[in-house]
């Protein structure tokens, strides 16, 4: 993968749980009920896109095509 | 012993060690380096900068503004979760970029990097006022939280003007001597202090008033509907503040100078590593959220003078818990103000010096401009130390506003990182414009239009001003923007 590319599907997957923690979409976690995981689903439903962007960063990481590069100083 | 006494012990205990720790951190090494001084000789490691990156987020508001909002506000405070887990996420693009280009030409500021790309003097000098105006908002918040957790956890015994000054202080010697080593080490002991105490508090107390978690959320979604929601009957929030003042406040963070030359600090992987973990941080913020909803439906609002008192109101005057949890409590509060101050006071000084002095006078060489960065560590702690202490309405207005533009610098940035188009005096009448539309809706309108956040409406006007003005000006060096652009 270059290194374009990496960007680019980096920015693209991270917006996403972004997007559903903001309005409009955050409409869809709104709401103080059902409980979860004895969480209102409002809190749940954050707690639960901000460890799925953590997932997203560690996959994201491992794709990274220049990870390991070594700077030339 | 009385509780305030233990508390007292133990919070000094603390002060003792995180001094200790800060000027160990900065022994052995070469103190006469600019170089060591301004970004560690750009080799912190991991460990070291994922503390020192999260230090700086857990400041006196995760300890007392954090619980404020959730017990006064509802879920407006979720806020705090989502954008400490989004903010830091563009540094893994960015932070190794402006590392790279910060090696190459010998820059350590934001400032430096600015000019650099728009071959301007005017810039740097505008952007080190503002950051340090700012810097000095940010310092004297802080201050007062760590002088109001001393005055509470003694039952009135250290008065505000002493507790400010010891806490501080320490913070101050540490840092001159050692410079961004020292605030590194000492951030990793205050991190991990205040992780384990939020913790073990902060659920200590939701389980004495409510018995469990989700027993504190049942008597809290009967008692207040629509408390934990976000615009609907009950809430304090509307969704386009809530939306606006999230996004503000992610696309501010690693403008701010303390996070963005943690940059030339590094190299790429120990940036990409820090940003790999960093959402861990936000989740460790969970249990102070919880200490303010488990309050929401206990505590009279009237009983309090302001919502951040909720914290040391439910552990001095609502539950009876011993000396020891007083001083635990004070000591993670003063670790989270003191590891935001140590990395505040160091930026400002290096802004300050980089951006303003040395572009109002040229020829400095680099002893010059180390000695300067350590006495601008004295200066800009003793000025945040007498707003604290004695405040001044216009003054604090004027800091406010300062806070507020920090977000402002966004477009130059990105416009230097990314674009070859932008030039400088756009980005300058975009800065200007965009802090005075800030200031204006900030601190003299009643409202905003629509209720979007203040910042996000000086930095559509800023955003607008800079393309427009890119379109018909030529940047003065065309191959310093090339070169910007492509490396990394």
């Amino acid at each position: 993968m270059s290194k374009k590319k990496f960007t680019t599907i980096y920015c693209l997957s991270l917006v996403i749980p972004l997007l559903l923690l903001i309005f409009p979409l955050f409409s869809l976690g709104n709401r103080s009920t059902p409980f979860i995981v004895g969480l209102p689903f409002s809190v749940f439903w954050v707690i639960a896109w901000i460890i799925v962007t953590f997932l997203i960063v560690l996959v994201m990481y491992s794709l990274d095509p220049d990870k390991d590069e070594e700077e030339v100083q | 012993m009385a509780a305030w006494q233990i508390a007292m012990i133990i919070m000094i205990g603390y002060l003792v060690i995180a001094l200790v720790i800060g000027v160990l951190a900065g022994r052995n090494q070469d103190k006469s380096s600019l170089d060591e001084f301004a970004v560690a000789g750009g080799k912190l490691g991991l460990f070291v900068m994922w503390f020192l990156m999260g230090g700086a987020v857990f400041s006196a508001f995760s300890f007392l503004g954090a619980p404020g909002w959730a017990y006064s506000k509802g879920a407006p405070a979720l806020y705090i979760l989502t954008y400490t887990a989004f903010a830091i996420l563009p540094w893994y693009i960015i932070g190794p970029k402006i590392g790279k280009i910060g090696r190459k030409y010998s820059i350590y500021t934001v400032s430096g990097f600015l000019k650099k790309r728009y071959n301007s003097r005017v810039l740097p000098i505008l952007i080190g006022l503002i950051a340090v105006l700012a810097s000095i908002q940010y310092l004297a918040t802080q201050m007062k939280g760590m002088a109001y957790i001393f005055n509470i956890m003694t039952e009135g015994r250290i008065p505000f003007w002493l507790g400010a000054l010891v806490s501080y202080g320490i913070v101050v010697v540490y840092v001159a001597t050692g410079g961004l080593r020292a605030a590194a080490w000492s951030d990793v002991f205050q991190g991990l202090l205040m992780i384990i105490i939020s913790w073990v508090v902060g659920l200590a107390i939701v389980n004495q008033l409510h018995n469990s978690v989700s027993g504190m959320f049942t008597d809290l979604v009967a008692a207040k509907p629509g408390f934990l929601e976000i615009g609907n009957q009950g809430s304090a929030m509307s969704p386009t503040a809530y939306t606006t003042t999230i996004l503000v406040s992610v696309i501010g963070f690693l403008m701010w100078p303390h996070l963005f030359s943690k940059s030339y600090a590094s190299n790429a992987r120990t940036i990409k590593k820090t940003v790999l973990v960093y959402p861990v941080f936000a989740l460790f913020l969970i249990p102070l959220l919880f200490v303010g909803f488990a309050a929401a439906n206990v505590v009279d609002a009237s009983l309090i003078g302001s919502p951040d008192e909720i914290l040391p109101y439910l552990i001095t005057a609502v539950l009876s818990l011993p000396g020891w949890v007083y001083g635990l409590v004070g000591a993670g509060a003063l670790a989270a103000a003191m590891s935001s101050a140590d990395a505040i006071t160091h930026s400002a000084s290096l802004e300050f010096t980089d951006g303003v002095i040395k572009n109002m006078k040229t020829n400095l060489t680099n002893k010059t401009t180390l000695l300067l960065m350590r006495i601008g560590v004295f200066v800009i702690g003793g000025l945040a130390y007498f707003i604290t202490v004695f405040g001044g309405q216009g003054l604090i207005a004027l800091l406010l506003g300062a806070y507020g533009s920090i977000v402002q610098f966004a477009p130059g940035v990105y416009g230097a990182l990314y674009s070859r188009r932008i030039t400088g005096p756009a980005v300058i009448i975009g800065l200007v414009v965009g802090t005075f539309v800030n200031y204006y809706f900030q601190l003299v309108a009643a409202s905003t239009p629509f209720d979007i956040h203040a910042g996000i409406l000086g930095l559509i006007s800023n955003i607008v001003l800079v393309v427009v003005i890119s379109s018909f000006t030529q940047p003065k060096s065309m191959q310093m923007a090339d070169e910007y652009r492509k490396i990394g």
